[in-house]
């Protein structure tokens, strides 16, 4: 009977914005089941968190007074809001432990294991051996878990991959970037980059954000921007749509082409639409220039609802947003050719259009408005009237609805989520990367693949695997290689084509007057039909090609060892992902490294059950105490 | 089911709480390594080299490891705190290799870090908007309590140099214990010998070093400056001293490269700095250019002969006829077969003569050369020590990975002191090849003895700093 059962296996992957974890393992790997913000909120007393705000309601003028409650305010838990919060990883690092062992307590409170669950946990590289003693400490002392291990990201990250033995793991993050060579299924610690800072999802919101505060985007619509399908990274070297004629006959339209030039129109302009509150139309012929100047006064703080709101002139901005509403809808009606422009233009790909609208939540509206203490009633009504969206909730709201489902029913009246706009942006979301992050994390693949021994860089190269949340913006992982490519690659040079390789494997003419070289040994020469065929280009036409440029890679080594001398990368590819995962298929393969867990879970707890000192157990810990872990590696 | 004691708190006193592992920091021209005792490969490997980046007129701020030092950022001086010359002093800025050292060890080991990597500017300085993590910053607690220290220390250092090593270990990290071996020994060590001459090529420096009985000849060592940068110079004036002279771009430069033909100029599209990086940084990334150079292309003249007295050209040319092109492409495109130009720069090592010269560079002395250095060292060893020295040469150092060294090295050797005892140890591997005397120190600070060779720091409160002169041979 086995140690462990797959549905008794607690696997968590902690990370500075999301903590994946899952109780047991299906016999089709799926992803993640619980998906967590990795955060918790101070509680009242100092050290103790909990997983939600808990704000103070007023009491509802209208509603019953209970005897007893008059004086005591009511607290209920706001399901949304990221305000104050607490968030215990940064960079990697663990920074509060105390935050974070509260969060690794209500992860396992909600997934509630039995008594006999092993625990797998991910750790992330720039965890340190005492980082490693202080968890294993708590796993086992506070969860009380019979078995328990930390694997490190890259290799979870490799687990998910086949037959893989080389590989370099590009680990993109929400601040940092880990990269990280394994060869021969061992890390490379020199010349890892661990948590390489500015290289994350956030760096590229940083970027977003510069670009585009003058025209008065704030952060949080920036993050949600960048989440969003229309924003997308571009193959260095492709021109900006409206940068080029081409965009602009594409569009038919030269008067937009005019009005649009990337850089060089107005805040106001751009915002028009968005502050108007209308639907989007693209950049049509009338883009409403006249109004711009009328429309200067709203602009100011239109984006940032939330500062009317806290102002103290909701009632003054409703009111006007309404009077527009109408103006708009009078207006669409004499638009008709505007729309037929617009639909046009919406047909053409993401990246040839200069404009393109996305939907904006206002979380920060929706914490102001809660901040004042408004009856729920109110409360709804104005969330409704901010709200302008129809669209189902995106993405970044699947959190609340998820937590909402667990715990049964919403503890609060309106838990609907924050009120949504539509926002237009230019040219600028194609340039969340115009701070360098690509370059950087090029260069760092680099600088890591050099460390490692000169033999194994091809296969390196070969295999790359890029995983994590921050690479999930469109475009990233092409963009990634076209940089690579464009930039690292050693081009098979004439010189090196058929003379490379070949004279290593073959004899030197032998003095007895034989002048054709023959081959020596090896498979090239064997099972050739023997004809007069130069053997030399015999073998170098069916001799791998990228063996070409490394000799000695598969010819067995010479007495140094470092056998390969040649210069890499002379090829750069990603590692193919297994076919087999169909639930992964359609979540991508960011999250690898979870899929990698799972398997290595099974692996160590089920089929291997410890005597490859996997995993530490009861008794082990016991025996040699917290320090004990680095003894126990998978 | 095996879980008898799961809701028992084991006994710190049981498990042997009190027990900590060493810490092991062997501090290179190039790289710094640290690690704990007893693993086989260090940790962390940093470069010892540093970054000075001038916010302001006053504000100057330093930057240590891998992650900040490649970014092509304005006014970021690339330095190195370590004497590159052979003196006895072995470091020339303190202040700064210590705290370089510190970082080594606390930003992978002991889990707290002494700069915050967030507000030490490496990145982008446009990033602004990332909020700093303050937690971090107030602990002011030293960062190296917990852990005994095995440092090395270069063959051949003056005592003054040791004690201000004692110095910054105990009362500077406020290690508990501390102790200082010689690299050479330690080397001898990892390659499990106690008796051993000990051949260690590094970036700055070749020593050698003569171990008996685990102990250090001191008359016997011999120090040169014949190494890695060496040869990284001699590559350099090669480049300038070749028909075409070669341009050395960096890879920051180039923003994108497109294949050309061999020996033809690059079609690089280049990257623009409103103000570009400082020579130092461009030094500084140059070297990693030249690096892969050493890697993939420089190799050792392996047949009789020497280069310098003119090698028939025929012969020289059989010599490569069976070897395999060395081609290398330039971060810009550009790209060269280097089949003959492959053997000089590193020739240099053995034969001053074949060494490349300029009028700041001269020829080196030849008591420099490799084989010279070895016949010294042993001539001012006891004759009857000469044999088992022969017999036992470990060849350690980054520098001494370049293709056929050790078969050079031998021939040499051979040629020197012809007979049959000769006999070359040179791990397969790389990494104990570069990190030997990292690797020496793990061994040895995972032994059970180690406590007893260690200087506590109430030892040192006691003594003062002079006694690791008594205790550290």
């Amino acid at each position: 009977m086995p140690l462990f059962k797959d549905d008794q296996i607690l696997i968590i992957v902690p990370g500075s914005q999301t903590t994946l974890a899952q109780l047991g393992i299906p016999e089709s790997l799926t992803p993640a089941k619980l998906r967590m913000r990795s955060r918790m909120f101070p509680a009242e007393k100092l050290g103790e968190w909990e997983p939600f705000k808990v704000r103070q309601r007023e009491k509802e003028s209208g509603a019953q007074q209970n005897g007893d409650g008059a004086d005591e305010p009511e607290y209920y838990e706001d399901l949304e809001t990221e305000e104050g919060a607490v968030w215990p990883i940064v960079e990697g690092r663990i920074v509060d432990w105390s935050c974070f062992f509260a969060l690794m307590s209500y992860i396992h409170n909600r997934l509630s294991p039995g008594l006999h669950t092993p625990i797998l946990l991910v750790g992330q590289p720039a965890w340190g051996r005492k980082d490693h003693n202080r968890l294993t400490q708590f796993f086992f002392e506070k969860f009380k878990t019979p078995a328990f291990s930390i694997i490190d990201s890259a290799y979870a990250s490799m687990w998910a991959h086949k037959d893989l033995v080389n590989a370099c793991v590009i680990d993109v993050g929400f601040e940092k970037a880990d990269i990280t060579a394994i060869t021969n299924f061992c890390i490379n610690s020199t010349g890892r980059q661990i948590a390489m800072p500015g290289c994350g999802g956030e760096a590229m919101t940083d970027q977003l954000h510069r670009l585009l505060s003058s025209q008065r985007f704030t952060r949080d619509m920036c993050e949600q921007l960048k989440k969003n399908p229309i924003c997308e990274l571009l193959p260095p070297g492709t021109p900006l749509p409206g940068k080029s004629d081409e965009s602009g006959n594409d569009l038919g339209n030269p008067a937009s082409a005019a009005s649009t030039g990337a850089t060089d129109s107005g805040p106001g302009h751009r915002l028009t639409a968005g502050a108007l509150g209308e639907a989007p139309r693209g950049p049509g012929p009338n883009t409403e220039v006249g109004e711009e100047g009328k429309d200067e006064d709203d602009n100011e703080g239109i984006l940032d609802v939330a500062s009317i709101v806290t102002g103290g002139k909701m009632e003054e901005f409703l009111a006007k947003k309404e009077r527009e509403k109408l103006e708009k809808q009078a207006k669409k009606k004499g638009g008709v050719e505007a729309a037929n422009a617009a639909s046009k233009i919406t047909k053409l790909p993401n990246n040839k259009r200069e404009k393109a609208t996305f939907t904006y939540q206002d979380h920060a509206l929706l914490d102001a408005l809660k901040g004042m203490n408004m009856s729920g009633q109110k409360m709804a009504e104005a969330h409704a009237k901010f709200d302008q969206g129809n669209q189902k909730p995106s993405i970044s709201d699947r959190q609340a609805v998820e937590v909402t489902d667990a715990n049964g029913t919403p503890t609060s009246p309106k838990q609907a989520g924050a009120p949504r706009r539509e926002i237009e942006v230019g040219v600028e979301r194609f340039q969340a990367a115009s701070g360098g992050i690509i370059d950087r994390i090029a260069d760092g693949i680099h600088r890591t693949i050099s460390a490692v021994d000169v033999a194994r860089r091809s296969e390196c190269w070969d295999n790359l695997i890029l995983v994590g949340n921050g690479s999930k913006i469109r475009g990233f992982k092409e963009t990634l290689m076209a940089t690579i490519q464009s930039r690292y690659i050693i081009s098979p040079s004439s010189a090196t084509i058929f003379t490379s390789e070949l004279p290593s494997n073959l004899s030197t003419p032998a003095g007895t007057g034989s002048q054709t070289p023959q081959p020596q040994l090896g498979p090239l020469g064997l099972g050739q039909p023997s004809s007069n065929v130069n053997p030399l280009l015999l073998a170098a036409t069916t001799a791998a090609h990228n063996q070409n440029l490394n000799p000695g890679n598969a010819l067995g080594s010479n007495q140094n060892m470092h056998s390969s001398h040649g210069q890499t990368p002379t090829s750069a590819k990603w590692a193919r992902v297994g076919e087999y995962f169909p639930e992964w298929k359609e979540h991508g393969f960011d999250e690898a490294y979870f899929l990698g867990a799972q398997v290595a879970a099974r692996i160590i707890f089920v089929f291997d059950q410890g005597p490859s000192k996997a995993f530490m157990t009861r008794a082990d810990y016991n025996d040699m105490g917290p320090a004990g872990i680095s003894e126990f590696s998978v | 089911m095996s879980t008898p004691n799961q809701f028992t708190v084991p006994n710190a006193t049981e498990y042997g709480g009190d027990e900590v592992s060493a810490i092991v920091l062997d501090p290179g021209y190039s790289t710094t390594r640290a690690g704990f005792a007893g693993e086989d490969v260090p940790k962390s490997v940093v470069p010892t080299y540093y970054g000075v980046l001038n916010k302001s007129e006053n504000e100057v701020e330093l930057l240590f490891g891998e992650n900040s030092l490649h970014n092509p950022v304005p006014s970021l001086e690339i330095r190195n705190p370590l004497l590159s010359d052979c003196s006895e002093d072995w470091v020339e800025d303190w202040e700064t290799a210590s705290k370089l050292w510190e970082y080594s060890i606390t930003s992978r080991l002991a889990g707290r870090r002494s700069t915050d990597p967030k507000n030490n500017g490496l990145n982008d300085p446009n990033d602004d908007a990332m909020d700093v993590d303050v937690d971090a910053m107030d602990d002011a607690e030293k960062a190296l309590e917990d852990n005994p220290l095995l440092m090395t220390e270069p063959s051949r250092t003056s005592s003054k140099t040791r004690e201000r090593a004692i110095e910054t270990a105990i009362e500077g990290w406020g290690v508990p214990a501390f102790w200082l071996g010689r690299s050479g020994v330690l080397a001898a060590f990892s390659a499990g010998k106690s008796n051993a001459l000990v051949v260690d090529v590094g970036a700055s420096t070749t020593t050698v070093t003569p171990v008996i009985d685990g102990m250090l000849l001191k008359k016997g060592v011999r120090v040169s400056p014949l190494a890695g940068n060496f040869v990284s110079q001699q590559i350099r004036l090669m480049f300038a001293s070749s028909q075409t002279p070669v341009s050395l771009t960096p890879h920051y430069m180039v923003l994108s490269k497109a294949p050309v033909e061999v020996g033809q100029p690059s079609q690089a599209v280049y990257r623009k700095f409103a103000k570009p990086p400082t020579e130092s940084f461009r030094r500084w990334e140059e070297e990693r250019v030249l690096t892969e150079f050493k890697e993939s292309v420089v190799q050792l003249w392996g047949e009789s002969g020497r280069l310098s007295n003119g090698v028939p050209l025929s012969l020289s040319e059989d010599f490569f006829k069976d070897k395999s092109k060395r081609i290398f492409e330039m971060p810009d495109g550009w790209n060269q077969d280097f089949t003959l130009d492959s053997v000089r720069p590193a020739e240099g090592l053995f034969d001053e003569k074949a060494a490349l010269v300029d009028s700041d560079h001269p020829r080196p002395q030849p008591e420099h050369t490799i084989p010279n250095l070895i016949k010294s060292a042993l001539g001012s060893c006891d004759t009857e020590v000469r044999p088992l020295l022969m017999n036992n040469v470990v060849v350690v150092g980054a520098g001494s990975l370049t293709q056929y060294f050790v078969k050079r090295l031998e021939q040499e050797l051979v040629a020197m002191y012809a007979g049959p005892r000769v006999r070359i140890y040179a791990s397969g591997n790389t990494v104990e090849r570069k990190y030997a005397s990292w690797i020496g120190g793990s061994i040895l600070g995972s032994l059970g003895t180690f406590h007893q060779m260690w200087i506590s720091k109430k030892e040192y409160e006691e003594h003062g700093a002079n006694i690791v002169e008594k205790r550290c041979k």
